[in-house]
């Protein structure tokens, strides 16, 4: 709780990803709300505040002409025009908070540029008008959610693989790596889904959405569904392109896993395959194609290398980067203390083949992975959510009269 | 970024004692009932290493200094460890706190030579302080 003008009002703690903003109440386990990232929107020719369309009717509810954005490039947000409606949508609509009355904790990446993190506190102290600010990073959050002011922390989220040093509750900056990873692997998942083979076509991805009927079939057999030809012509390619990756990360997420030993082709066949079905109604088993997945975070054959010079560097590429970086020492402090988070690092046996890579360069290694798949999710929110209910943190919010008196350069001082 | 816990008075005595008149052997530090400020639980001058171990607890977070003595080319030294105890079974406000507080106390604090962040008992092990007291003289 957090005391102003004598009412004692709890902070509200945002923490917005690629793939979902997370939003709720200091103090709680979990996120009250958990809305979408991605924001369907309409093109009409003179209307610069053309109407978003937001959460659970939003991206997911076939429009006519509606495209799909994402405030998102390259490890940063780069389109703070739908962060407000995202915001507003997740406190106003879903947890009904007005924010206004609350102080409000939000989380950015270690690799937040200032022009970022003062744009936010822009936004919640001119849009919002909270009371008071704080911006803390995911990588710290992540450490001291696991009880380590020292940690490497591994972060697989659903558009970046991160590895950030934390020593002493601080960033190593020098050591901070990461890369466009997860974009790969999915890449990757799409291209085994969509690439015939001996026993199968090529696997239509169509959403539900666009399906008008379908009859069941055999497993491995042809589908029979009919689209709704009526909807056909008014899809987006934006659109196209969102329901697909969608329907890619539920594969992913139901049948795709890691070999913990590292790839081993008999090893994969002797894995149970997994049944999937697809919105058409097709519906097939997996087998070893379902590790090589995620051997993608892993492992890259040289030709792949080869042929492309801008190849997301892979999790043991980014840990040797990270370490060089890191005194000897400290390198040993942090193999006992690495703390594994982020959606991305669900995958079944993520966690028992990073602990395998990095048995065979340190002797002692110690994973902190926790296995309640929310704390994996929302470590940096859980975090936020502690320390923004603490009664001591009062001292480091950014009150709104602060903000008033000293401007943008007050969030580079206090929020370190 | 940290969780605006004070130290009180009475962990700086305590670490005094320990440093200046080698009173206590060991501390242990807690926070308060009401998570404001960090206060000494216990200070002892028992000589058993394992006891020390066995006033940590097993599912909650502490710190706790220690006058580490070992043997070292036939000579007698003696370090002081800062230990800071974050079990895996321990409830993750309480780790998040405790990590978050650490800095404040451990800067409270001239003439620590070896740092231990300990999640299970065997990283805080005799064996495991005296390597690292060992690698940190010279």
């Amino acid at each position: 709780m957090v005391n102003y003008g004598g009412d004692e009002v709890s902070a509200l703690v945002v923490d917005i990803g690629s793939s979902s903003v997370r939003a709720g109440y200091a103090g709680d386990d979990t996120p009250k709300a958990v809305v979408s990232s991605y924001y369907g929107y309409k093109t009409t020719a003179g209307d610069s505040d053309a109407k978003l369309y937001l959460g659970q009717h939003g991206p997911s509810i076939w429009r006519e002409g509606m495209e799909i954005g994402n405030p998102w490039r390259d490890a940063l947000i780069f389109d703070f025009n739908p962060i407000p409606p995202l915001i507003s949508h997740a406190l106003s609509d879903i947890m009904h908070a007005n924010p206004s009355e609350h102080p409000i904790l939000v989380t950015e990446p270690a690799w937040n540029i200032a022009a970022n993190r003062e744009r936010m506190a822009e936004i919640m102290f001119e849009e919002f008008q909270v009371p008071a600010f704080y911006i803390a990073n995911t990588g710290v959050l992540n450490a001291f959610a696991a009880g380590k002011g020292s940690a490497l922390v591994i972060d697989v989220g659903h558009s970046v693989a991160s590895i950030t040093p934390v020593v002493d509750g601080f960033v190593l900056r020098k050591g901070l790596v990461y890369s466009a990873l997860p974009k790969l692997v999915h890449a990757h998942a799409k291209h085994v889904l969509t690439t015939p083979t001996p026993t199968r076509g090529s696997i239509d991805l169509y959403p539900h959405q666009l399906i008008a009927s379908k009859i069941p079939v055999e497993p491995s057999a042809s589908p029979r569904f009919a689209l709704r030809e009526d909807r056909l012509a008014g899809t987006t390619e934006s659109w196209r392109t969102w329901y697909e990756t969608r329907e890619v990360d539920e594969w992913i997420q139901t049948v795709a896993g890691v070999l913990d030993q590292g790839w081993n082709e008999q090893v994969a066949a002797a894995r149970p395959p997994r049944q999937y079905e697809f919105p058409t109604g097709f519906n097939t088993s997996f087998g070893p194609e379902r590790f090589q997945v995620g051997e993608e975070f892993f492992y890259h054959s040289p030709q792949l290398v080869a042929q492309n010079p801008n190849l997301p560097k892979n999790i043991p590429t980014l840990l040797s980067e990270s370490l060089r970086a890191c005194d000897p020492d400290l390198r040993q402090v942090l193999m006992g203390n690495v703390v594994l988070t982020g959606g991305g690092s669900l995958y079944t046996g993520f966690a028992d083949r990073l602990e395998n890579e990095l048995s065979r360069n340190f002797s002692h290694v110690k994973i902190h992975a926790p296995g309640n798949p929310i704390e994996r999710k929302y470590g940096a929110w859980l975090g936020g959510s502690i320390l923004a209910s603490l009664g001591t943190f009062h001292q480091l919010w950014i009150s709104r009269e602060e903000w008033q008196e000293h401007g943008k350069a007050i969030v580079g001082q206090r929020c370190k | 970024m940290a969780s605006g816990v004070s130290v009180s008075s009475e962990c700086m005595e305590a670490f005094r004692s320990l440093k200046l008149s080698r009173k206590h052997k060991y501390i242990i530090f807690s926070l308060s009932a009401d998570l404001k400020t960090i206060v000494p639980v216990k200070t002892s001058a028992e000589q058993d290493y394992d006891k020390f171990v066995g006033d940590l607890p097993e599912d909650e977070c502490r710190w706790a200094v220690y006058d580490f003595e070992f043997e070292k080319d036939s000579a007698k030294r003696n370090k002081i460890c800062f230990i800071s105890w974050s079990p895996d079974s321990a409830k993750i406000k309480q780790k998040m706190l405790f990590a978050s507080s650490r800095d404040a106390l451990r800067r409270s604090f001239d003439g620590i030579a070896v740092e231990i962040q300990g999640t299970d008992y065997s990283e805080i092990a005799h064996e495991a302080v005296l390597f690292k007291a060992n690698s940190s003289s010279r």
